[in-house]
Order: C-alpha cells, then structure tokens, then sequence
C-alpha cells in the first residue's frame, strides 16, 4: 500500500467538479494555476478526465441534478484518491442548506459511494488561494505512510510533506 | 411617459384592462384578467414595438400572477403586464411565446416552479429542475414547506 500512497502524493493531478458552484470558487481555483500562485511548483496540475486524477476538486453545495454526475465522477477517478471540498457550499451547502434543490453537502453525496473516501474541507466564500494550497498541504501531511522508505529512497522530503 | 401619452397609446386595449397604475414616469402596471394577457402582450410587442424583458411568476396566496414585462428602450419606460389567475387548483394562462419566442424558457421555468400550465406552449418541458424531481410538486408554492 506504501507505494500506492506516495504516489498520490508525489505529484497531485486535479480534476475540476463543479456541482452548482456560483463560479467564485472555480476563478479561485484557476488564480491558482497562474503564475502569481503556480501550483504546478508542487506537481499539482489540471487533468481534463477523472480517470488521470488523484484527487477531486469539488465546489458548489451539490445539486440534485449535480449530485448523480459528482458519483459518477468519483467511481471514475483512479483510487485512491483525495476529494478536496473548496469553499463553504461544498463543506456544510453553506447558505443553501435548507434549499428545495440540494442533494446534501458534498461528502454524504461522496459517501454513498465509498463509505471511507478521504475527504479534505477548505471553507471560505471563496477560500484564499493560499488557503487552498494550505488545506492541500494539510491534507497531505496527514497521509502519512506508516514506513517512511518512500521518502528515504528518494532522498528528499515527499513534496508539500510538512513534516 | 405622460399620463395622457400613455392613455392615447394602450387606448385600443382599454377595455380589456382592469386599470393603469402609474407608479412613476417611467414604471406603469396594467393589471388585466387572464384571458386578456396574450392580445395585450400582443399590442404592446408588436403595435407599439416594445421589447419584452423578462416575466415573473407570483404566488399570491389567494391567486397566481404573471407579470410579463416590457421596455420602451427610446423613453426608458417599463410596462408590466399583470395577470391574475384565480384558479389556484388549475392554473391556466395563455402562451405569449407564439407571438414573443424569447418568453419560451421563462414560461417553461413558471411552469416548472410554480405549475401554470401555458396554453399553446409549442414546446413545453421541464427546464431547470431536477430530472429526478417529483410530477407534480411545485417547489416555489407557498403550501410548500422544505
């Protein structure tokens, strides 16, 4: 298992899910991949199909119409895999808790797939782009591999490993 | 717009209105009964040549309105055309989009969120709710409770 895990996090391939996001988060999201803030320093980068992905940027409450493609989404995305939740919809629906056409928050939407997804939370209306590498980095640091030789065989730090 | 320009203008719907409300030069109501609705849209879209904006659907307790809107871009005047459909258990207005094809999806969205049906729709569907979304269940009525 060791190896499956350092290689999610060598070098992070994201794939964008939109599931009724107001945009606001999605323009972040892109701010990141400019030069300003170039997460593809980190290995971090946009794929265009979840079948090259390690992990799931999701904004937006989740839908009803919405929640069936985010299920598909993640049954398609390569495992293991990390689901970022960004911005406050995607963690709690946010100002659209109570709304006739919310599916619910997007890990119970994620969990009726896979009971045991690892899912990250960054809240913010829209998160800071540093946020956003914070909660990555963050995240990271908590899968951690019991053994550490990946690390060791290397010979430098897992990349955004804070440890 | 003038009151008596106006009165000269809608003149020939006169009769078919239940009032001309003036809120300001550049804002008048003229609420009408449903049956009205699509020979008066008619007159102001193509007689008096005013664009047609945008429509909204009321749930009034007592009764629905459909308020469909127009723009004299030239005076900077909006009308509202204001129907009220008493029958709240089947609720029936006539369709201004044979005559207004832009009112097409604003009417489908009514009828989604609110269940007017809109006589002579040509192409009634479900817009933007859900596809798993209940028959029959208007989420936007008031005896709607989430």
């Amino acid at each position: 298992m060791d190896w499956r895990l350092w290689s999610l996090k060598k070098s992070i391939w994201v794939f964008h899910v939109n599931t009724g996001a107001c945009n606001n988060c999605d323009i972040e999201i892109v701010n990141l991949l400019t030069p300003k803030f170039d997460v593809e320093r980190f290995g971090m980068k946009l794929v265009g199909s979840p079948r090259h992905a390690d992990a799931l940027l999701v904004t937006g409450g989740g839908t009803r119409q919405a929640a069936i493609r985010l299920r598909e989404v993640y049954r398609q995305t390569a495992k293991p895999c990390v689901v970022f939740c960004m911005g406050a919809c995607a963690c709690g629906m946010g100002i659209f808790e109570k709304g006739y056409h919310m599916a619910g928050p997007i890990d119970s939407i994620v969990r009726q797939v896979d009971p045991h997804a690892i899912i990250a939370y960054v809240p913010g209306c829209p998160p800071k782009p540093e946020a956003m590498i914070a909660g990555v980095v963050k995240a990271l640091g908590v899968l951690q591999p019991k053994e550490k030789y990946a690390t060791e065989r290397i010979g430098q730090p897992v990349v955004a490993d804070p440890r | 717009m003038q009151p008596n320009e106006l009165d000269n203008l809608l003149s020939p719907i006169r009769d078919k209105l239940t009032g001309i409300e003036r809120k300001s030069d550049t804002r008048v109501f003229l609420p009408c009964e449903a049956e009205h609705v699509s020979e008066i849209c008619r007159f102001l879209f193509e007689d008096l040549g005013l664009r047609f904006v945008i429509s909204t659907g009321i749930d009034a307790q007592d009764c629905f309105e459909v308020l469909h809107h127009f723009s004299d871009d030239e005076s900077g005047c909006f009308v509202t055309v204001k129907a009220f459909i008493r029958d709240r258990e089947a609720p029936v207005l006539d369709s201004i989009t044979p005559v207004i094809p832009g009112a097409e999806w604003i009417e489908c969205e009514m009828h989604d969120l609110l269940g007017i049906e809109f006589r002579n729709h040509p192409h009634m569907r479900r817009l933007i709710l859900s596809d798993d979304w209940p028959d029959g269940v208007y989420p936007l009525r008031k005896e709607i409770r989430t």
